[in-house]
């Protein structure tokens, strides 16, 4: 009988504890916050930086990162959202606002007392909706012509004097682009989409983007966005489109690398962003390195367009099932004010979203990072917009780009089609 | 869940509870206390998903507003998405390549490791060994072997002459690079044949052997019709495993986008993550987990129906 009853309590209290747990209890005052960040090169400093919020505040402050994709959406639906999500693009906030993930940030930006008006205009631009935002860009990320001097010093080339018109980058790629004996590639000049698609800097280079410039409408099918599609395509057909793609099959799984084709000399001259000129890439995986960066090369005909650029990258938000709302918001008033918005990004080499902290010697004294500083200054730093139905547009595009740079289709027919699908999509989601 | 004889029939069902005995009661309650786990997880973790999976086809998802029931519309969006299509008939192709192999292969592998030969054991742990490696770090594993560049895969054609193809980027053999890198961990299907192959009785091989039969008279006509329940056994979860291929796919596009190259990797499952997950339409996302259950369901009972004509059962 003993032995019934001891079982009997076990398995109330069992179950008892379970349902508790299940329920949950709300803490009075925060003694915990989290931070989950979706990239992270280095996490171990990310966590001290967020030490010092509770060395001044006394509320401990766990951080996670690096995250995987799949994460995010628990982390923004879950019953028990992190404080404070830290996403790699804002590209997806506004689908995330329209589905009510994300809070909305008025409030907290009174309750931390933030200035809206340090921010750099572009990359806030991109969490406005309106009068309402939804998200506040914590440092950013821009895109420029990345060179390596040793493979143009063997090609003839003067070192010093990146390609300045797209046309020139197409002469310089041709001469930079090696084949071997056996017919194989063994060197090549330009590769447009490595490690990734840079489509919105190409197309905002020949004069558009794939939406309206008030996001109302898609223009899939406008002319820069064929013009450069079609542009990019020519590194491909050129070369031969098997022999590019066997030769750079699995370069992108060796970016954190010294694997990486732009170090082992396989890649002469590629599109990245900033970072790379930090302590986390090129100086840690190829120190001896000898590379220059440049804007990227603008049209002959429409030298206007110099120093064109598109902003994007780091945002903030608050997950809209948070539980203790001002802390969370004092929390993100703490990101943001310019001493921490100075040291994160110096440490990382991104690029300070706060004017205050861009003025830091620590931005202006790397002059390959002071490329990209200038081109966020640049009149032609532009955003990429974006609406609600972002996420599957640019899957759909992003496809597109890989039928006409990697199967030589022609861009036109293809962007018609994406264009007659995703406008009235994008006519219903703005409903 | 009445009390049970020990031959297992139930004799007594528990609304006759009141009129059991003190005994029955007591074993009833100490059943059910073991079972409770089971059952708690069972009603938390699978029929409440489903469930609520089924309305969520019928609905638009909003994790944070109610539900907005628009009835089959998921269902008949489904069938004019062109990208459905695409991943059913990715899928099909797994199916319907990628399964005999692998059944044809690991039969082949468990009549050789089934050989009277010395170091037969090391040749059974080697070739169970792939089998162990976590799916994504043979995934991994197998990305550095189909590199068209660098792979061993190619390096090894190239020396018998042969110009191995873009496994990795070309749309026309990224599914042959996902189904070999499949046949690499055949490992259980081959252990459930050679468990198979040793319960073929020796007096019937024998009997075969003095009637004249040859090695491969002896296979046909002996073996493989004794085997054919366990090859109805892989074949059907093979299928089931097939419909379901995710991981390997996942891993496989590296740095690229899903589906990558071309889509020709969006596999069903693939897409209704991306759906669902990606980009935020659980509803449609459910819609295509009912439907894939359904045509797993339609297929498993084919095979069974079909099998009948071609499993033998002995005893």
């Amino acid at each position: 009988m003993k032995h019934k009853q001891i079982w009997l309590i076990i398995s109330i209290l069992l179950i008892g504890s379970m349902i508790l747990t299940a329920c949950g209890g709300k803490p009075a005052e925060p003694t915990l916050l989290r931070v989950w960040i979706q990239w992270g090169d280095n996490p171990a400093q990310i966590q001290e930086l967020f030490d010092k919020y509770t060395k001044e505040s006394g509320i401990k402050v766990e951080v996670t990162a690096p995250l995987e994709e799949d994460k995010i959406l628990p982390a923004l639906t879950g019953s028990d959202p992190p404080d404070v999500l830290v996403l790699s693009g804002g590209d997806l906030v506004k689908s995330y606002a329209k589905e009510g993930m994300v809070a909305e940030l008025s409030d907290a930006i009174k309750t931390g007392g933030m200035d809206l008006n340090d921010f750099f205009p572009a990359p806030l631009n991109q969490c406005k909706a309106g009068d309402k935002i939804y998200c506040l860009p914590w440092g950013t990320d821009m895109y420029a012509l990345f060179w390596n001097k040793d493979l143009f010093e063997a090609a003839g080339l003067d070192p010093e004097t990146p390609p300045q018109t797209l046309e020139e980058l197409v002469e310089f790629s041709d001469q930079l682009t090696k084949v071997g004996a056996d017919g194989k590639l063994e060197q090549i000049g330009f590769l447009p989409d490595q490690a990734w698609g840079h489509s919105d800097l190409y197309i905002r280079m020949f004069g558009g983007f794939w939406y309206s410039e008030d996001g109302a409408h898609v223009t899939a099918n406008s002319q820069p966005v064929i013009d450069a599609l079609t542009w990019q395509q020519q590194f491909y057909t050129k070369y031969g489109v098997d022999e590019v793609l066997a030769f750079s099959s699995g370069w992108g799984d060796a970016y954190m690398s010294p694997d990486y084709p732009f170090y082992t000399g396989k890649l002469a001259m590629y599109v990245d962003g900033e970072w790379m000129t930090g302590p986390n890439f090129i100086s840690k995986f190829k120190p001896e390195q000898s590379y220059g960066v440049a804007p990227f090369p603008y049209p002959a005909d429409h030298p206007e367009r110099a120093s064109t650029a598109v902003v994007q990258g780091t945002v903030a938000v608050i997950p809209s099932g948070v539980k203790n709302k001002d802390a969370a918001a004092k929390l993100l008033a703490w990101m943001m004010s310019p001493a921490v918005v100075a040291e994160e990004m110096c440490v990382n080499a991104n690029l300070p979203t706060s004017k205050k902290a861009a003025e830091d010697k620590c931005f202006t004294a790397n002059p390959k990072f002071k490329v990209f500083v200038d081109l966020m200054a640049s009149p032609n730093a532009k955003i990429i917009i974006t609406t609600p139905i972002s996420l599957e547009f640019n899957d759909a595009l992003g496809l597109v780009e890989e039928q006409v740079l990697h199967t030589g289709a022609d861009a036109k027919p293809l962007l018609e089609q994406l264009q007659s699908d995703f406008e009235p999509k994008l006519q219903e989601a703005l409903k | 869940m009445g009390v049970l004889q020990k031959s297992g029939r139930i004799i007594s069902w528990p609304w006759k509870y009141w009129k059991w005995s003190h005994h029955e009661r007591v074993n009833f309650k100490q059943g059910m206390l073991f079972l409770l786990p089971w059952t708690i997880g069972f009603l938390a973790f699978t029929l409440y998903p489903m469930v609520a999976s089924l309305v969520y086809s019928f609905s638009i998802y909003h994790s944070k507003q109610p539900l907005e029931w628009v009835g089959i519309q998921n269902y008949a969006q489904l069938l004019k998405d062109d990208l459905f299509w695409k991943s059913l008939s990715n899928t099909i192709f797994l199916v319907g390549i990628g399964v005999p192999m692998t059944l044809l292969a690991s039969f082949f592998c468990a009549v050789l490791l089934n050989l009277k030969v010395r170091g037969l054991s090391i040749y059974r742990v080697i070739y169970f060994l792939p089998s162990i490696v976590p799916t994504v770090a043979s995934t991994i594993l197998w990305k550095w072997i189909l590199n068209p560049q660098t792979g061993i895969l190619n390096t090894l054609l190239g020396y018998i002459g042969v110009q191995g193809p873009n496994w990795m980027s070309n749309p026309v053999w990224s599914k042959p690079g996902l189904i070999l890198l499949g046949l690499w961990g055949m490992g259980n299907t081959i252990v459930i044949y050679l468990s198979g192959l040793q319960d073929v009785p020796i007096h019937l091989l024998e009997a075969a052997e003095l009637d004249g039969a040859n090695w491969w008279q002896r296979l046909w006509h002996v073996t493989i019709p004794l085997v054919s329940p366990i090859t109805l056994f892989n074949l059907i979860t093979g299928v089931i495993f097939m419909f379901q291929y995710f991981t390997q796919a996942y891993v496989f596009r590296g740095f690229q986008g899903l589906g990558y190259p071309l889509n020709s990797t969006l596999f069903y499952s693939v897409y209704l993550y991306q759906s669902g997950f990606l980009w935020l339409k659980m509803g449609y996302a459910s819609a295509m987990a009912w439907i894939l259950f359904i045509v797993i369901l339609i297929c498993t009972l084919l095979l069974l129906k079909v099998s009948e004509r071609f499993t033998y059962y002995a005893g």
